[in-house]
């Protein structure tokens, strides 16, 4: 279980310091603080290519759920933009 | 039912407070950065929910039990029988199925020559002399192989990839490998591993747990008998040296 403990605490950490880091410089929108959290994951998600089958399957449906929520946002951001 | 892991409780933990932490920020302390730290929360739990059910339900304890008790029966009659020779680990193009350890009889038997598959049974014969017999064992690296999902080809870098996801990814017993070697002899060194080895009859033939499925997955990926020729234990590294036979 290290290998899970390890991803669990790197993603922990820079979700931390996102967040630390955007609040400190007074950043109002939500839809910036979830599009840098799913970046985040998304790609510490690519870079533990180790992973069991069964975890990597898991991992895959949380960032396609991930990956949706940041295209509701996009979508939304497009159509107050038009509208 | 829940799996009773430390990773669904955490995550159920994360899960709720992290949905009351944005739901509060959002409707009484107008504060975006705390609902987006509820958001964060979220996520993780997430990952930690889908992460707890890749868990093994079977503890370590359980795992160690059963490992033990496979390796101290082999262990009894390989000393039973007096054999001091070194295990021969064999593909599955000459075991007729997966890969396993030829243990030889004999010290003073022939060279290994084998050009078809052995047959499924404890006691072999592999060659044309009455000294060309052996014990045909399935050791870890035998079940460790069918855990990859691709069988690796012969380069040290395909090798060094599949042992590191074996032992990282899949075993959790080190952290990483390095590969390196030409035709006849290979050099595997394996980072922090923690596993221990016994000095006893069983690790004199077979080699550690590490090394025997190191082996195993070498003989497989170069689809030729390998044997351990040495074995190293420095701080917080395994070395072990394989000859590649023919």
């Amino acid at each position: 279980m290290r290998i899970y403990n390890t991803y669990i605490i790197i993603v922990a950490i820079l979700l931390l310091m996102t967040t630390v880091i955007l609040a400190a410089t007074n950043q109002q929108s939500l839809g910036i603080y979830y599009t840098a959290y799913v970046i985040e994951a998304l790609v510490v998600t690519e870079l533990f290519i180790y992973f069991n089958k069964k975890a990597r399957r898991g991992l895959g449906l949380v960032s396609i759920v991930l990956f949706s929520g940041f295209l509701i946002i996009a979508f939304l951001e497009i159509f107050n933009l038009v509208v | 039912m829940l799996n009773k892991n430390p990773y669904t409780w955490i995550g159920l933990g994360l899960l709720i407070s992290g949905i009351f932490l944005s739901v509060a920020a959002y409707f009484i302390f107008l504060t975006t950065w705390l609902v987006a730290m509820g958001i964060a929360m979220v996520i993780l739990a997430f990952i930690l929910l889908v992460l707890a059910r890749t868990v093994s339900w079977l503890s370590p304890e359980v795992s160690s039990l059963l490992l033990e008790t496979g390796t101290e029966n082999i262990a009894a009659l390989v000393e039973e029988l007096g054999i001091k020779s070194k295990a021969i680990y064999l593909p599955s193009s000459l075991t007729g199925g997966r890969p396993q350890a030829l243990l030889p009889l004999h010290t003073n038997s022939s060279p290994l020559n084998i050009d078809q598959a052995l047959p499924h049974r404890l006691i072999v014969k592999y060659g044309p002399n009455p000294d060309d017999t052996g014990l045909l064992v399935t050791t870890t690296g035998t079940t460790a192989v069918g855990m990859l999902e691709t069988m690796p080809g012969p380069a040290p870098a395909e090798i060094e990839i599949a042992l590191t996801h074996l032992f990282t990814g899949l075993l959790n017993i080190a952290d990483g490998a390095k590969v390196s070697g030409n035709n006849d002899h290979i050099q595997v060194e394996i980072r922090n591993p923690r596993i221990e080895n016994k000095i006893n009859w069983h690790e004199q033939c077979f080699g550690g747990t590490l090394s025997s499925t190191a082996a195993s997955i070498v003989a497989e990926a170069l689809n030729k008998p390998v044997t351990i020729s040495t074995e190293k234990h420095d701080k917080g590294k395994c070395s072990i040296e394989l000859e590649v036979l023919y």
